[in-house]
């Protein structure tokens, strides 16, 4: 990181927390900031010291970036729908008389931790006040959910139920939240 | 005027920053206070997250070039921004004339 130790420490100081891509773009805005003020007569470190000025506070901007965060919007968004595809999918099973299916209790109970990992890690990228591991919570929310939703539609396609409302309502939450998922996965990973 | 109080209204002047074609980070918020006379007191540093969420929602589109020696993005309207700016700008105009409206106790306008 060429360029005044101010600058170089703000810049650092990014880097601790944001991807490297955001930082790369921010240095570009701080070096431009920086010409801009020794252009109009300061010395470099008093234009280092103007233009960090100027960027804002590295807390403030690393608050609005998990703010702004793909990650954090997508925890948020599937955190709120998950109530109604529960709902759907507790409606389909309860018409399907789903206690009487044949399924092994030790699949149950991975199908139970794999819920609770999930709705934890979304949590931890709805609420998360980091920005990596926001982003790291979100991308492994975004892909439990997805695999958990395709279970189901797994599940559904091998016992092939009757197709009840329920039934066509709940596939289709499913199918829905996957796409969702499959759009939402690229910005949180690449963001 | 403060960051405060271009709450909800940062997105349409990003979007109004983009509109005459492609710009980076820096040059959208000179822009911005070219257009306001300097009178925007928002850290440059918070432009870049807003730049990113309206990139994520598919109302600007981002891409690296590198000049001088320093990777440098750029981002410009896509045609889903330039329909959303439109509306922002409607809906600008009718809240200013109510507001402006119910300060100065003149009748408000009929709807456009």
């Amino acid at each position: 990181m060429p360029g005044p130790r101010l600058i170089r420490e703000y810049l650092a100081e990014m880097s601790e927390h944001l991807p490297a891509g955001i930082v790369e773009e921010l240095a570009d805005g701080l070096d431009q900031t920086h010409a801009h003020y020794v252009g109009q007569g300061l010395t470099p470190d008093a234009a280092a010291e103007a233009a960090v000025a100027e960027f804002g506070e590295p807390q403030v901007v690393v608050a609005a970036f998990l703010r702004a965060s793909p990650a954090r919007r997508a925890g948020r968004r599937l955190l709120a729908t998950g109530p109604v595809a529960g709902l759907c999918w507790g409606a389909a099973l309860i018409a399907g008389r789903a206690w009487t299916w044949p399924v092994p209790i030790a699949a149950r109970v991975l199908s139970g931790a794999a819920l609770v990992t999930v709705v934890g890690l979304l949590g931890a990228a709805a609420f998360g006040r980091h920005y990596r591991p926001v982003r790291r919570a979100g991308a492994a929310g975004c892909l439990g959910i997805a695999a958990l939703d395709a279970a189901m539609l797994t599940a559904v396609t091998v016992a092939g139920p009757p197709l009840t409302w329920p039934v066509i309502l709940a596939v289709t939450v499913s199918t829905a939240r996957i796409a969702f998922t499959a759009r939402t996965l690229r910005p949180v990973l690449t963001c | 005027m403060r960051g405060e109080e271009l709450k909800g209204h940062l997105d349409a002047l990003l979007l109004a920053a983009l509109e005459n074609g492609p710009r980076h980070g820096y040059a959208v918020m000179e822009a911005l206070r070219q257009a306001t006379g300097g009178r925007l007191d928002l850290p440059t540093g918070t432009i870049y997250p807003a730049l990113r969420r309206l990139e994520d929602a598919g109302l600007i589109t981002g891409s690296w070039s590198v000049v001088a020696g320093r990777r440098r993005r750029a981002y410009r309207l896509t045609a889903a921004g330039v329909r959303a700016l439109s509306g922002k700008r409607s809906d600008w105009r009718d809240f200013a004339a109510t507001v402006t409206a119910a300060l100065e106790g003149r009748p408000c306008p009929g709807p456009a």
